[in-house]
């Protein structure tokens, strides 16, 4: 089972009524690959990576995780969640509950961890993230870096064993980019399986194994990181690029 | 359940009942446009600069709504009863004194949501400050809080039903008699029950087809009071 | 207080009358503690209801809270008292079908607080709960309620407040509250400036006690965000 890619699109299609939002998606991410997904905004970059966890509903096509069909009906969506870490471009911390208890909801609630245990792994993880001090603070007095750091911690608390990331750190400061960005690569380095939407093509480039491209939702490029840099093979991708690294 | 329905005594009454329905109306316009005067000056005074002025908004209108309204109207109508004020002047006393505070609160959040870089700059383009409240201020406030004013119509309408405990015979005073002669209770409180929802439905009604009116949200449901 | 004091500022009539008004201000405090504990029991079902969406529940529990919305709480509580015995054929004491109306009454406006409040509370936080494998009840009942709750500390104190002071409206019907006493009191001594002004300090302190509590537990339950 460990041989065969952990995350497999084949041909997902999706619409809004009459517009389609992925058209013909396929794509296999193995474990512990990095894959970055980007392409201009209104692309499906979202829609795609939440059709892995089942947040996204599609009409056609087949999306596996760990081998289990997502979208099946018998799927116990749950579960499987709690599999899969996801962090948000808007973080979409719970405002009423400190930092601490944001990691531990979902251990107590989702995995059924006694409050003691789930205690002790978030501090661990916000330690790792490096906010131990900032464990009782509650978001609205949290940066914008640390408070996507917190998600992250929330959603490494489940023990995952993919996670999802959607533009983490667009909503945020320049200053704070690079926070959150060197808790990711540090991430990356102990071998979690990665599907990351961003343009920070700077961390593109340094931690994925592979570049998607998405236009018009479709994959139109999907290849190893150093060659999409080097040369993207479409006309679309070398003018998004431009764009991106022009400013 | 074996109550008979009997619909043809309210109908035998319905003259109390128009009457009632008149007197009802026209407390409601003589308690309203006074408590809107009152209520305005008020809020006025309650977003003011001076601290005064805003310690005694403050406490005009702590004190007129923490006294339940039934009270405001014995107070006019035996507390005061050596000033022999008429029974109909006693409602509108009680029902304005009561109901301008929730309308001062409101002016004053109204007042208070207009963003204050408006008043300078209408101050800097060299408006008088009585031109800047009543050209730049007032029209803003009174969009954003004009569907919770609304609201307060109606609430306005309906708390003149106390009106009856001081004999003033609007609709529930009629509907008490009616009931007395003809026993025929269901009916009859039915009946006004449903003539006070058409008066609050009609107000809603005619507010949302005033333009400008209904764009905005109410800031707070402070009028639900 | 000391005697002299007491006597300095309580008016002699009170004094005299005293075991007879504190028992009317207990049954307001219990006619309160029914209605606000009952009323938002019954609101927040509504409120829960209206927020569903579930096909024919949702569409009555909104019919509901209009009809109740549009009419007087005088005429609940006539409809509560006679109209619905007589319908219903059973007898009822003015207590209870007071505390009905209470209830019911209140239910009405509450239910609306509750179903804003479950609104305000944004979808991607749902969505954020989802996905760490709660489901959705679980994100409901974690994530949703108890925002909801909290942001709704201040229109639902105002509604408590609003409903201690629509108690004395029970003294209509016959329940000898504080206001009903007072004006029993007053039938017997005939001292209304007395007894009127000590039954409105009585309300202004206990609601602005009410508000205040209000108030302070928004502050300490507030979500700043
Ligand atoms: N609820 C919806 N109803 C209708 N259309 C939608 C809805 N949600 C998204 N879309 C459309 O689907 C398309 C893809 O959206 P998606 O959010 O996946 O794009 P994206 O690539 O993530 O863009 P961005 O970079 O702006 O986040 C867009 O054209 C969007 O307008
Ligand atoms: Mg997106």
């Amino acid at each position: 089972m460990s041989g065969s890619p952990l995350i497999v699109l084949d041909r997902v299609c999706k619409q809004y009524g009459t517009t389609p939002v992925l058209r013909d998606c396929s794509l296999a991410v193995a474990r512990g690959e990095i894959v970055v997904v980007c392409g201009p905004s209104g692309s499906g970059k979202s829609t795609l990576i939440k059709t892995v966890n089942g947040l996204e509903p599609y009409q056609s096509g087949s999306v596996r995780f760990d081998g289990e069909e997502v979208g099946a009906r018998g799927t116990d969506l749950p579960r499987l969640r709690a599999r899969i870490g996801m962090v948000f471009q808007s973080f979409e911390l719970y405002p009423h509950m400190t930092a601490l208890r944001n990691v531990m909801l979902a251990q107590v609630h989702a995995l059924g961890r006694s409050r003691a245990e789930a205690r002790e792994r978030a501090l661990a993880l916000l330690a790792r993230v490096g906010l131990t001090e900032r464990a009782e603070a509650y978001p609205a007095d949290l940066s914008g870096g640390q408070q996507q750091r917190v998600a992250i911690a929330r959603a490494l608390a489940l023990d995952p064993v993919a996670m999802l990331f959607d533009e983490p750190t667009s909503a945020l400061d320049p200053e704070m980019i690079n926070e959150v960005l060197d808790v990711m690569t540090a991430l990356a380095r102990d071998g979690m399986t990665m599907v990351v939407v961003t343009h920070e093509m700077g961390f593109a480039r340094k931690v994925a194994d592979r570049v998607v491209f998405m236009d018009e939702g479709r994959i139109v490029e999907d290849r190893p990181a150093a060659e999409f840099f080097a040369a993207p093979a479409t006309e679309r991708a070398k003018t998004f690029l431009s764009k991106i690294i022009a400013h | 359940m074996s109550y008979q329905f009997d619909w043809s005594q309210v109908w035998q009454h319905r003259d109390l009942i128009l009457d009632g329905l008149l007197v009802t109306i026209a407390l409601s316009v003589a308690a309203l446009v006074p408590t809107l005067i009152v209520g305005m000056l008020i809020g006025t005074l309650g977003a003011s600069t001076s601290r005064a002025g805003r310690v005694a908004a403050g406490l005009y209108v702590e004190t007129m709504r923490n006294v339940p309204l039934l009270i405001h109207m014995y107070v006019w109508y035996m507390a005061l009863a050596f000033l022999r004020l008429p029974a109909f002047l006693c409602a509108v006393l009680g029902l304005t004194l009561y109901s301008s505070a929730y309308v001062a609160e409101l002016v004053r959040a109204g007042i208070a949501a207009v963003p204050r870089g408006q008043a300078r700059a209408a101050a800097a383009s060299g408006l008088r400050p009585w031109q800047v409240q009543v050209l730049v201020v007032y029209p803003q406030a009174l969009r954003i809080v004009a569907p919770s004013l609304a609201s307060l119509a109606s609430q306005l309408v309906k708390d003149s039903s106390l009106a009856s405990v001081i004999a003033v015979a609007e609709l529930s005073y009629q509907a008490g008699a009616i009931e007395g002669q003809t026993f025929r209770t269901f009916e009859v409180y039915i009946t006004i029950a449903v003539l006070y929802i058409a008066l609050v439905l009609l107000i809603s009604f005619a507010i949302d087809h005033v333009p400008g009116l209904r764009a905005r949200r109410p800031i707070a449901r402070i009028a639900d009071a | 207080m000391p005697e002299p004091v007491l006597a300095a500022v309580v008016p002699e009539v009170i004094r005299d009358n005293l075991p007879f008004l504190a028992a009317g201000f207990a049954m307001t405090l219990r006619l309160a503690a029914v209605g606000i504990v009952g009323g938002s029991l019954v609101g927040l079902l509504l409120g829960l209801l209206r927020h569903a969406e579930i096909p024919v529940l949702s569409r009555l529990a909104a019919l509901y809270i209009e009809i109740v919305r549009g009419t007087p709480l005088l005429v609940v509580l006539f409809v509560c008292y006679f109209a619905i015995p007589a319908l219903a054929g059973y007898r009822t004491t003015a207590v209870a079908a007071a505390s009905l109306g209470f209830v019911l009454f209140i239910a009405a406006y509450l239910a609306e607080d509750v179903r804003s409040g479950l609104r305000s509370v944004p979808s991607g936080l749902v969505r954020a709960g989802l996905a760490t494998g709660l489901t959705r009840w679980q994100a409901f009942r974690l994530i949703v309620l108890p925002q909801a709750l909290r942001r709704i500390i201040p229109p639902v104190f105002s509604q408590y407040v609003r409903l201690l002071k629509f108690t004395s409206v029970a003294s209509v019907i016959g329940v000898r509250e504080l206001t009903g006493s007072a004006l029993l009191v007053n039938a017997r001594e005939f001292q209304p400036v007395a007894i009127i002004a000590t039954a409105a300090v009585t309300y202004l302190v206990v609601c602005s006690g009410l508000s205040l509590v209000g108030r302070l537990l928004d502050a300490r339950l507030s979500i700043r965000t």
